[in-house]
């Protein structure tokens, strides 16, 4: 029998060989002074001020993020089950959905400023991300019962209602969660984007000010906190995934 | 070979007069299955059309057990499914308590294992052949489930999931959520194919004493030719593609018709005469 080494062994050493890198470059200035060490960064998270500073901003892009991902789940739910009740709007809904996600958000960023106003601006951008993503999953998902299933379900008499409730959507759930572990960092990548166009507060604008103001420590730490955010929403959702995946296959 | 009393050989396509010929002694029996000159035919795209069946013609009486016998592909399972109203026929008509097929699935009154059990693999066992009381929008008769689960063997499965289970414990499971509503027809598409042989002759044991008491008009779909003659009233032995009626074999041995039966002559006269006209096809092939 051979050892292998398990799967966190793996990506532990993939981690910290990034990192290590990335230090190394920051040591040895190759990438020129925008590019610090990653002790340094990690130095200035640990002053109070500049602590204070990211998780005001960190705390403001999760609201944003979370209320994308809220809203953005509610109405691809919706728009899941008009197509599924209603089969002639599925069309109509499905080029709906690739004509908003098709739509660059720097181009719809402006328009959503002067209609939702600055301080809703990046929930909404977070939601469009995530709206597509989970309309995609949700459709996919609520269609995935097998033909004699879905058999089974008409043979027994089953009203459309109580086979959405008994089959399609546990059907759809490893889909939907699978669709979750993708539209959780699309929320944080959209709620950043959408601070950019001047939203009060939040790391999108903190790290707008910083590439301004050339305070190089400080755009790192932004960037730095917004990947980790993504990062945490990612394995969460993966985690549900494969809880779904276990429950319901 | 064919010197046995019982057994009465038709044309094909007659299958309506052997259900019509007690008649005269009794009032005769309602028909609860008819199919009369169906033709299915499937579209297979770029303007290619393949025939299934054609010019089927099958009546089945309330109560009645009727198995069906063929070489693979020949139509079997889309008899069964336009009986359930899955399936609509491209020509010719199917009824079934004089009515479309589909009004008996939305009453609840259906029961139908499919060739492939399609559980749900979330469920446990006992949820499983609960399902049909909640499809139904009933209160769950637990009792009824679990004398089922006693019925097809499968006490101490009941919190098991399907995936746990082989694939002959599976198609018990199926063949319980088919009986758990008390159908007024049973449509059964080659329910014990996954088993070995003695578990298949014990599960066809157990359906003949669930058939002897509450006479469920019954459609078997099925491979095996003793298993046909062990439980039907009739057996019809169909064509090679496309399906029409070859034979009908009215089997009126008594019931109820024990495990031994099988060694009896006249038994072994019955499968092997059907087991020649199943030959003819795959001599023809
Ligand atoms: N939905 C379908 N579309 C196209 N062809 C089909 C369809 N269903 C069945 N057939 C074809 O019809 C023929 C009869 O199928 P089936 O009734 O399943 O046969 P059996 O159950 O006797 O093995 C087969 O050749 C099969 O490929
Ligand atoms: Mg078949």
């Amino acid at each position: 029998m051979r050892l292998r080494s398990p799967r966190w062994l793996n990506n532990t050493i993939g981690v910290l060989i990034l990192i290590t890198v990335a230090e190394l470059i920051g040591r040895t200035g190759i990438a020129g002074r925008s590019w610090p060490p990653l002790t340094d960064v990690v130095g200035y998270l640990a002053e109070p001020v500049a602590q204070a500073t990211v998780l005001r901003a960190l705390t403001a892009t999760a609201a944003s993020a979370g209320w994308g991902l809220v809203l953005g789940i509610v109405f691809a739910a919706i728009a899941a089950l008009l197509a599924n009740f209603i089969p002639v709007l599925r069309p109509g809904l499905d080029r709906l959905a690739s004509v908003l996600n098709a739509v660059p958000l720097i181009a719809l960023a402006p328009l959503l400023i002067t209609t939702v106003g600055r301080e809703s601006t990046p929930a909404v951008v977070a939601a469009l991300g995530v709206g597509f993503v989970m309309f995609v999953a949700f459709t996919a998902g609520l269609a995935g019962a097998s033909a004699t299933h879905q058999d089974v379900f008409s043979v027994f008499g089953s009203a459309r209602s109580t086979t959405l409730l008994r089959l399609q959507i546990p059907v759809s759930l490893p889909t939907v969660f699978d669709g979750l572990a993708l539209a959780a960092p699309t929320a944080i990548l959209g709620a950043t984007i959408g601070e950019w166009f001047g939203a009060p507060r939040g790391l999108g604008v903190l790290i707008v000010s910083a590439m301004q103001n050339y305070q190089v420590l400080l755009l790192w730490a932004a960037a730095l906190t917004a990947a980790l955010l993504s990062l945490a929403a990612y394995l969460i959702a993966v985690r549900l995934q494969s809880g779904a995946v276990r429950r319901f296959t | 070979m064919t010197e046995s009393a019982t057994d009465t050989i038709q044309s094909g396509g007659s299958a309506a007069t052997a259900a019509g010929s007690t008649a005269a002694v009794r009032p005769a029996p309602a028909e609860a299955i008819a199919l009369r000159n169906v033709t299915m035919s499937f579209d297979l795209g770029r303007s290619k059309r393949m025939t299934a069946l054609e010019d089927f013609n099958l009546s089945v009486a309330e109560g009645e057990f009727v198995a069906l016998l063929g070489p693979s592909g020949c139509g079997k399972s889309t008899v069964l499914r336009l009986v359930t109203g899955l399936e609509q026929a491209t020509s010719g008509e199917v009824l079934v308590e004089d009515k479309a097929p589909a009004d008996l699935a939305k009453s609840h009154r259906l029961g139908v294992a499919f060739q492939e059990h399609a559980l749900l693999p979330w469920s446990s066992v006992r949820e499983n052949i609960a399902l049909p009381f909640r499809l139904a929008r009933r209160a769950v008769d637990w009792q009824r489930v679990d004398e089922l689960i006693r019925l097809v063997g499968l006490v101490g499965f009941e919190k098991a999931r399907p995936r746990q289970l082989s694939g002959g414990m599976k198609q018990r499971v199926a063949i319980a959520r088919a009986l758990v509503l008390s159908p007024d027809v049973l449509l059964l598409d080659e329910p014990f194919g996954a088993l070995d042989a003695v578990t298949r002759r014990r599960m066809n044991g157990e359906l003949a004493r669930i058939w002897e008491e509450q006479h469920i008009t019954t459609l078997l779909v099925t491979h095996d030719v003793e298993e046909a003659v062990l439980l039907a009233d009739r057996v019809v032995v169909l064509t090679g593609r496309p399906g029409r009626v070859r034979h009908v074999q009215t089997v009126d041995m008594p019931r109820p018709r024990h495990a031994d039966i099988t060694r009896s002559a006249e038994f072994r006269a019955v499968v092997d005469h059907l087991t020649d006209l199943l030959d003819v096809d795959r001599k023809a092939e």
